[in-house]
């Protein structure tokens, strides 16, 4: 429980508190307005410019939008991403939630040995850099290595094997598991940490009352950790829509074969970039990044009117 | 135990020994193999390296053909420096919030809190215009300042937690001794946070050291290259030599791993800790 | 050392007012213990005092001057928390001599006083340890210390003892007692235990729902609770109350009856036929027997054997309880009907309002119950 605050501010004179204000929170307001609040409003503020091949800008309104959207050489590309970012987003939450879950609930077995080890050895890859885990699997996958046809092969599903990340059918879709084997760490430690919080008199209590191991997971357990998992799955949407890194470092700027790996992130860069096919545009990089900023903002709102008020928060 | 207890628990442990295999299979397969001789590389993949396989040729390549130094050096300086900064003003922007009350208070934790959930890289553009204009472009300080600002709101919705567990009487206590409002945070509340260090670091300084988006547009020279950064273009340029990928991307795997093994324990008592429910 | 005098002070959070009007003088060298129930305001007019809470309004003097806008450590105060509140990462020595450091004590003079609290308080050999590395006791004694060195010129304690196990806090209330003596120092100290209430205090202010309800000597408390609620408060088990109105009023003798109680007869001074009356009695005045001013009765339901004495629980004919104390070896047993009687001194009699009203003992009805 949170203690309460003092009340010193009340006798202190006016211009002491000023001071102390302006001292404690001075540099990290600054640092985080100058560079972090700033640059998106001026991001969105540009995004409403246009410039000319000499580098001066004009006002052009909402005109970079209605290209975006509206402009076949714009809004396809575009609407792909979006898509494949919502195909991406959908395989986490369909992967990592329920492994996340299941993971936390067998850590979380009272007795368990080892319990400290497992944590370890399971949450490592989400501490290393998604530019090392994804280029890793780009060479585990690789035909030309083999590990992964030979390891197939040994478990007697050799005919399963195809180049998966460069199938235009299954890159994303393979890229976005990947990201689910890098992450799951983090639910699985959220909800593990969770489930340690739930007394143990309730489950006690419960196993008084005659409910198996099963029953007192899903019918007390998981209600319990349902705002944790909803947290969970907001962290993964705004990570997920920003995401760049993943694509960047296995596909390139132009997230092959042929766009079908290409999300927002990659889109945004090679919008404001530019790459071997166009020139950087930091207009319209400064449209898209709006536009992404809005997509979050309304995943949040969603989440917040939709989801957040219907879960119930229980207190111990 | 009865026989289906062990049995249980026998399963139980299946499943989490597959699972870790999984979680570290990967890693390990990269790392053993950079130790290897090409051929053995191809040849035998799952083997680990001997006498007659081992090889150290694709450090060797690294280090002849990258300034990995220099990158582990940046990456270094920027993360610790980052570290430290958004440690401090976190803490103390926390401690004025939790302990001060003052009109306003509330509209500027909001507003500190629109960082956490919307990410400084949608500022990109106007964040790189910033640089260049300031002639900070293509610097660490760059790089630090960037992320100081992305790890500031986490780390104070953090730190803000952890102080308000810090028992009011101590405060007080300080006050009535006479300990000035800017000692009792350095002197009293400061040292109390050391175990939010832990939880701090995995949400703001895990993401700040494998980074790729900011050093990759703000930074273009190898002298300011971050170990991410540097190995992700090493690798794209070295596709088709296994040795100095492999030997490359275990490079910027180990320090990381080593760094983990050791911290794994207040890591992940951070990450559990009530702060973050 | 200094006095210390409150006037008309307020306090309110937002639209709830949790002090109300407080007036309370405090002389030099003197202890005064607050006590209430949980949520009274104790803690909340301790730590005006201190200068921890603001004050909404009204006067705190510390030693003739007006402190209410001063910060905690220019009012001359010390204050021991019932946490302890010592800094976790600082060894005794350090937390002893760390404020001392920020109001201009010379090092010297900084290690002087440290020796002799530690003397004063056994600490001499723990002054190098860490507060993890102490018992409860010891740490209450460190806080203690830590009081005593900044040399206040008023000592505030909240709750100090309630942390500790029950042996401990006798020793530590000697303790305290004893500190009290040899420096002569003006101390206010809020507690739940009434017995440390009455043994330490030279005087007890008695707190309910933001307010004084009374001040005085312990005894006086006890023997002279001012209203209902005091009366209930202090003692324990509580007081026994008895409804009961006055039905007639002849040659200057009012009588009155109730559920419970045998009618008897008060000098009717200023009462009326109608008025309703609260008798309290309490436990350890009922005495078995047949004679007496008050006499009441009820059907044993419990006993509770202490020891020394018992407690005997009786319900009586309005299906109420009360409570006697029983000396001795033989106890009443369950389902006895037990008539119970009490001196005249020892029945207090409150108004309708709640207030105690004094009765003068000679003019009760002699001893001889009137029979209804
Ligand atoms: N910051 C605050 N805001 C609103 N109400 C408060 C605040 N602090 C205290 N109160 C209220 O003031 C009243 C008095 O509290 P206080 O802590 O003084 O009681 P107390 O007599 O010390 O109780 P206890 O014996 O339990 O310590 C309580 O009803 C409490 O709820
Ligand atoms: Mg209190």
């Amino acid at each position: 429980m949170a203690e309460p605050v003092s009340n010193i501010t009340a006798q202190m004179p006016r211009a002491k508190l000023a001071g102390l204000l302006l001292f404690f929170l001075g540099p990290a307001v600054v640092i985080y307005t100058l560079f972090s609040i700033y640059p998106l409003v001026a991001t969105m503020a540009l995004s409403t410019y246009t410039s000319d091949p000499s580098g001066a800008r004009s006002f052009v309104g909402l005109a970079n939008f209605e290209t975006l959207l509206g402009d076949a050489l714009w809004s396809k590309p575009f609407w792909n991403a979006l898509g494949n970012n919502l195909i991406f987003f959908a395989v986490h939450m369909c992967m990592q939630n329920p492994i996340g879950i299941a993971l936390a609930g067998l850590l979380s077995l009272p007795g368990l040995r080892l319990k400290g080890f497992y944590r370890t050895v399971m949450f490592l890859p989400t501490m290393l850099s998604v530019v090392i885990v994804g280029f890793s699997w780009n060479l585990i996958l690789s035909p030309l290595w083999g590990v992964a046809a030979g390891a197939l092969k040994a478990v007697g599903l050799g005919s399963l094997f195809a180049p998966w990340l460069g199938l235009e059918s299954s890159a994303l879709v393979t890229l976005s598991l990947i990201s689910v084997w890098q992450f799951v760490g983090i639910p699985m430690m959220l909800i593990y940490a969770a489930l340690l919080n739930i007394p143990e008199e309730l489950i006690d209590a419960a196993r008084v009352d005659g409910l198996g191991q099963f029953r007192i997971f899903f019918h007390i357990k998981l209600p319990l950790v349902l705002p944790t998992i909803s947290l969970v799955s907001v962290l993964t949407f705004v990570a997920n829509f920003n995401a760049f890194d993943l694509i960047y470092s296995v596909k390139g700027a132009l997230a092959g074969p042929n766009f079908a790996t290409d999300i927002l992130g990659t889109f945004f860069y090679r919008t404001f970039f530019g790459n071997q096919l166009q020139l950087g545009n930091p207009t319209m990089g400064a449209a898209v990044a709006t536009v992404m900023f809005f997509i979050i903002l309304l995943g949040l709102c969603l989440y917040l009117f939709l989801v957040q008020r219907r879960i119930r928060r229980y207190a111990f | 135990m009865t026989a289906e207890q062990r049995a249980k628990s026998l399963g139980v442990h299946l499943v989490l020994i597959a699972y870790s295999l999984l979680a570290v299979g990967p890693i390990l397969l990269v790392v053993m193999n950079s130790f290897k001789v090409r051929s053995a590389i191809f040849g035998s993949p799952l083997a680990p390296p001997d006498a007659a396989t081992f090889s150290l040729v694709g450090y060797e390549k690294v280090f002849r053909s990258s300034h990995i130094l220099t990158y582990y050096s940046n990456s270094l300086i920027v993360t610790l420096v980052s570290m430290a900064l958004v440690l401090l003003f976190g803490a103390m922007a926390a401690w004025a919030l939790t302990e001060y009350r003052f009109r306003g208070s509330t509209a500027l934790a909001l507003f500190l809190s629109i960082g956490i959930m919307v990410p400084i890289r949608l500022g990109s553009v106007a964040i790189l215009n910033m640089m260049r204009s300031a002639g900070l472009n293509d610097t660490l300080t760059a790089l630090i300042l960037v992320y100081v600002a992305q790890g500031l709101p986490m780390s104070i919705f953090i730190l803000s937690e952890f102080i308000q567990q810090i028992p009011r009487d101590l405060r007080d206590a300080a006050r009535c001794d006479g300990v000035p409002e800017t000692r009792i945070f350095f002197e009293v509340v400061a040292p109390l946070l050391r175990p939010a260090i832990a939880t701090v670091a995995v949400f703001t300084i895990v993401p700040i050291w494998n980074d790729l988006w900011f050093p990759l547009i703000l930074t273009s020279s190898d002298s300011t290259h971050t170990v991410t950064l540097g190995v992700q273009q090493f690798l794209g340029q070295y596709i088709t030599d296994w040795n100095s990928v492999l030997a490359a991307l275990s490079m910027a795997i180990l320090p990381v791993v080593m760094i983990y093994v050791i911290l794994s324990r207040q890591l992940i008592a951070g990450l559990t800790s009530g702060a973050v429910k | 050392m200094a006095n210390l005098r409150i006037e008309h002070l307020n306090k309110r959070y937002g639209a709830t007012t949790v002090l109300k009007d407080i007036n309370l003088g405090i002389e030099d060298g003197e202890f005064v213990v607050l006590v209430g129930p949980s949520g009274c305001g104790k803690s909340t007019l301790l730590r005006m005092i201190a200068g921890l809470d603001g004050v909404s309004s009204g006067d705190i003097h510390i030693a003739e001057r007006c402190v209410n806008t001063l910060a905690p450590a220019a009012r001359g105060i010390a204050m021991v928390f019932q946490s302890y509140a010592l800094y976790p990462h600082m060894n005794v020595r350090k937390n002893m001599t760390f404020g001392l450091k920020f109001t201009g004590v010379a090092p010297a003079e900084r290690e002087r006083r440290v020796a002799e609290a530690a003397r004063m308080l056994r600490l001499v050999d723990l002054l190098d340890r860490y507060p993890r590395d102490l018992s409860g006791g010891q740490r209450q004694r460190v806080a203690i210390g830590r009081a005593i060195v900044r040399q206040p010129a008023v000592f505030l304690f909240d709750e100090p003892l309630s942390n500790l196990d029950a042996a401990l806090r006798v020793s530590t209330r000697v303790e305290i007692a004893n500190l009290h003596r040899v420096l002569k120092a003006t101390i206010v100290y809020v507690t739940h235990d009434q017995v440390e209430a009455m043994t330490l205090a030279d005087r007890i202010v008695v707190m309910n729902n933001g307010r004084i309800e009374q001040v005085g000597k312990p005894l006086d408390l006890y023997y002279e609770p001012a209203n209902l609620f005091v009366a209930g408060f202090i003692g324990s088990p509580a007081m026994n109350f008895f409804d009961a109105k006055v039905e007639t009023i002849e040659g200057g003798r009012a009588r009155v009856a109730g559920a419970g109680f045998l009618n008897l007869d008060l000098p009717a001074a200023s009462l009326k036929v109608g008025d309703t009356l609260t008798l309290g009695v309490r436990p350890e005045h009922l005495v078995r027997g047949v004679n007496g001013p008050f006499a009441a009765e009820g059907i044993v339901e419990l006993v509770e054997r202490l020891g020394e004495a018992s407690f005997a629980y009786l319900r009586r004919v309005d299906g109420r309880m009360f409570v006697a104390e029983v000396r001795g070896r033989r106890t009443p047993s369950r389902g006895e009907t037990v008539t119970l009687v009490a001196a005249a001194p020892d029945v207090h009699v409150f108004d309708a309002s709640g207030i105690r009203v004094a009765m003068p003992i000679a003019s009760w009805s002699d001893g001889a119950i009137v029979q209804s």
